[in-house]
């Protein structure tokens, strides 16, 4: 009978470029290495025996995405995509920002908004998607509606999180001292935002990319989310799986290396960051 | 062995790997007489709280032996902790019933869990849940809980420590109280001097090697305070020698680190 | 929704009285006024764009109802929930089971970790697409999409809980020699309760969603399906009333299911403010 011996963690680098050391370092931690391996195995030897024919085996996957990155053509698309993805979002992430202060800071819209948000961020993207492409048809508008209208909320609940939490003995302080306008919010209310700032961002991203493919699959004729669609009329699921995969690593690249390490080195006071929404 | 409740023989625990071995526990020797209150003090790392974990078994030893002997009590031991550990989601009643002993039956134990809430002064707060009690409340369902299940030995890791000096007061009365009336074997755990010394029978100071440096016996009538002369010239000797012992530390290690106790 | 937030009422008006009070919460609170203002802003843009595209509030409603009324709204949502409840169930388990390996070793969650963060970031829309080309009309196809998606939600929840499974409390059980099924009935399923409600709330949610999109792509039936109509026949109208139905059914499950269930276990709770 044994106490279990507390482990304490190395505390976790403060710089981004620490963060970001620590990542790659964690890359090539063997076990995750066991687990694609055996993934990986398992994957082709069933695609092989059951020899269904429409289940592509990782080869034909990674050849396909091979493909369709020498050709240039994974490059197009993205930059297409990418294009709606930050306009939509830099709009939802405007819209999402004062929605959340206004409700942080007085409860006459915190109430006011209430339902909307919770109705927003519940509703599937799927219904953001189909509406926006039927409205606005086809074009820049549809994707930068769907991905306000699905993306907002998340930003909102975020920054309205961080007005809350602003301290107040810190204002009191401040009004005290008779601190002007300007050095207050540089000083305390942007600080004090900032980790819930990078927050919304980072969720608000999430949402972004996922409503915005969903957009296209729908109504598009050009993207990431049209040529998922091209694949799956023709019933290639190699294609599909390739295009999700390509796509998904390089949005999960940008969300853990560039997003989730901003968001940590700047909330090194906070408790910790939770990687899921 | 007649009349001793527990009997600890060369215990020797140590923390880390051959080699580079940290000596917690060198040797600890000493029975405990039936119905005894011993208290054991000793500075932050001499093991004390490392002792009592070895003798509740939720730590291994190296070497030595701990015999509990059974006698007419129901179950071997009874452990009242720094903090209370009640379960949040069981009102008071049922955390008692909680740790009922296998042999023991539901009825005779419900039956214990009301005497024995009644005897810390907590009668009707069976239905109530932890945190609609205060800490010293919940110290003292602790209490009722070591005592609840009859033990041969009630082990005790300061259990007053996070408690307000007026509270820690009240409890130390109740403590002695309880002891008087129940004839309990109590193992008192303390860093705190003059609690060790108003509440034992028998004092053991434990030094920062894991020995025991000194085992006195305290024979002063009860209650013990400061106002009467032979209990604050016997204080103040076991303070002597606390200090002589901390003394020998500083010797030793060549600065002096350590922190004022008392 | 709740405000449990006491704040005495001050109000130039004197609304301090009782009956003041309940006007002022459910009849004149900022909410309807939020709904009053959004139906009449959807009125008039109905009224001064062309309304095929933006049908007014009325048309919508009408629509709803008479989708309610003939009784379609229960056999597609019955579709619906069988699917969603036997892929969910699955994912359940599996999530239970990775959760608890994750929680209790480092190793496994070294192993595991990668397809836990793999399946929450990956699109529920390629999970869809790929069933559904598998599968085809199959309920293997919603099941092994919602299996896929959901279960990483569940699994990062009940590993949290399985790590913040109080020692001191499980010290004390050992102390104490508690037989291990009373350590394991009431220490450790209590301790993991609210994690694994988490876990069920996030997990069922997205859960919904990727069946619907399995719907719209490949299936004969189930609200996915007539949202995929109504996508099909251009009607908006169509589509608001399944959209507004969809987020009633949620809300129902959530404050009708969900929240009374963590009430009921949260009896012993000390009553903190509820926020959202």
């Amino acid at each position: 009978m044994s106490l279990v011996a507390d482990t304490s963690v190395p505390a976790s680098p403060s710089t981004w470029a620490g963060q970001l050391a620590e990542s790659l370092r964690g890359v090539f931690l063997h076990r995750r290495w066991i687990t694609f391996l055996v993934i990986g195995v398992v994957w082709q030897v069933t695609a092989m025996i059951a020899n269904i024919g429409l289940f592509p085996t990782p080869a034909t996957v990674i050849a396909v995405s091979w493909q369709y990155v020498i050709t240039g053509l994974f490059f197009s698309e993205l930059g297409i995509s990418m294009i709606r993805i930050i306009l939509g979002f830099s709009a939802a992430l405007l819209l999402g920002t004062i929605v959340g202060i206004l409700m942080g800071s007085w409860r006459f819209w915190d109430e006011f908004f209430q339902d909307f948000v919770i109705l927003g961020l519940s509703m599937p993207a799927l219904i953001y998607a189909l509406l926006c492409v039927m409205v606005f048809g086809l074009g820049l508008t549809a994707p930068v509606m769907a991905i306000i209208l699905g993306a907002y909320p998340f930003v909102a609940v975020n920054i309205r999180e961080g007005v809350k939490s602003i301290d107040k003995e810190l204002l009191d302080m401040s009004h005290v001292y008779a601190v002007d306008r300007w050095r207050l919010v540089r000083q305390l209310i942007l600080p004090s935002l900032l980790p819930f700032i990078l927050a919304a961002i980072r969720v608000g991203f999430t949402v972004a990319w996922k409503i915005s493919v969903l957009t296209e699959v729908f109504g598009g004729d050009s993207g990431i989310g049209y040529q998922i669609r091209v694949d799956f009329a023709s019933f290639k699921m190699r294609g599909v799986l390739a295009w999700g995969i390509l796509f998904g690593m390089v949005m999960l690249t940008i969300e853990y290396g560039l997003l989730l390490p901003a968001e940590r080195h700047f909330a090194r006071w906070r408790a910790k960051v939770k990687e899921v929404i | 062995m007649e009349g001793t409740a527990i009997s600890i023989r060369n215990l020797v625990k140590s923390y880390g790997d051959p080699g580079r071995e940290l000596l917690v526990l060198d040797r600890i020797s000493f029975d405990v007489a039936i119905s005894s209150l011993v208290t054991i003090v000793g500075p932050s790392g001499s093991g004390k709280s490392t002792l009592l974990n070895v003798l509740a078994g939720l730590e291994a030893f190296k070497s030595g032996s701990v015999e509990i002997y059974s006698n007419n009590s129901s179950s071997k031991l009874g452990y009242v902790f720094q903090s209370p550990r009640l379960l949040p989601w069981l009102n008071i009643e049922d955390n008692l019933m909680f740790v009922r002993p296998e042999h023991v039956d539901k009825a005779l134990h419900k039956e214990r869990t009301q005497r024995y809430l009644k005897m810390v002064g907590l009668k009707n707060v069976g239905h109530k849940y932890p945190h609609q009690l205060s800490g010293g409340m919940q110290q003292r369902v602790g209490i009722a809980r070591g005592l609840c299940v009859e033990p041969t030995v009630l082990l005790m890791d300061e259990p007053f420590s996070h408690l307000d000096e007026i509270t820690a007061e009240q409890m130390r009365a109740e403590l002695l109280r309880i002891w008087q009336e129940t004839k309990r074997t109590i193992i008192f755990i303390t860093h705190d001097m003059q609690e060790a010394v108003q509440l034992g029978d028998r004092l053991i100071m434990l030094d920062y090697h894991g020995h025991i440096f000194e085992d006195i016996k305290i024979d002063l009538p009860r209650p013990r305070d400061f106002t009467e002369r032979a209990f604050v010239d016997f204080y103040a000797d076991v303070v002597r020698r606390f200090h002589q012992m901390q003394a020998r530390r500083t010797e030793e290690i060549g600065e002096s680190e350590i922190g004022v106790t008392n | 929704m709740e405000a449990m937030i006491a704040t005495p009422m001050s109000t130039p008006l004197g609304w301090s009285s009782r009956l003041g009070q309940f006007l002022k919460r459910f009849i004149f609170s900022p909410r309807w006024l939020a709904i009053l203002v959004a139906l009449v802003i959807w009125q008039l843009y109905a009224d001064y764009r062309d309304t095929r595209l933006i049908p007014a509030p009325s048309r919508v409603f009408t629509e709803l109802y008479g989708i309610v009324a003939s009784g379609l709204f229960f056999t597609e949502l019955a579709a619906s929930m069988y699917r969603i409840v036997v892929g969910f169930g699955v994912a359940l388990l599996v999530g239970l089971l990775v959760g608890i390996l994750m929680g209790s070793r480092d190793s496994w969650n070294d192993y595991l970790k990668d397809l836990v963060t793999f399946g929450l970031a990956m699109p529920g829309l390629i999970y869809a697409l790929v069933a559904v080309l598998f599968f085809g009309l199959s309920l293997w196809a919603p099941v092994t999409a919602i299996l896929a998606t959901s279960y990483p939600f569940v699994a990062v929840n009940i590993r949290e809980g399985v790590k913040a499974i109080s020692k001191e409390l499980l010290d004390m059980g050992r102390v104490y020699q508690v037989k291990r099924s009373k350590v394991v009935l009431q220490i450790i399923l209590p301790s993991l309760l609210p994690f694994v409600l988490a876990g069920f709330r996030l997990g069922f949610a997205i859960a919904w969603k990727v069946s619907t999109l399995v719907e719209v792509f490949g299936a004969v039936n189930g609200i996915g399906w007539q949202i995929r109509g109504s996508f099909d026949e251009f009607s908006v109208h169509g589509m608001l009333a399944w959209a507004l139905l969809f987020g009633l059914v949620m809300l129902f499950i959530e404050y009708g299911l969900l929240l009374p269930i963590e009430r009921y276990f949260g009896r012993w709770r000390p009553k903190v403010k509820q926020v959202m």
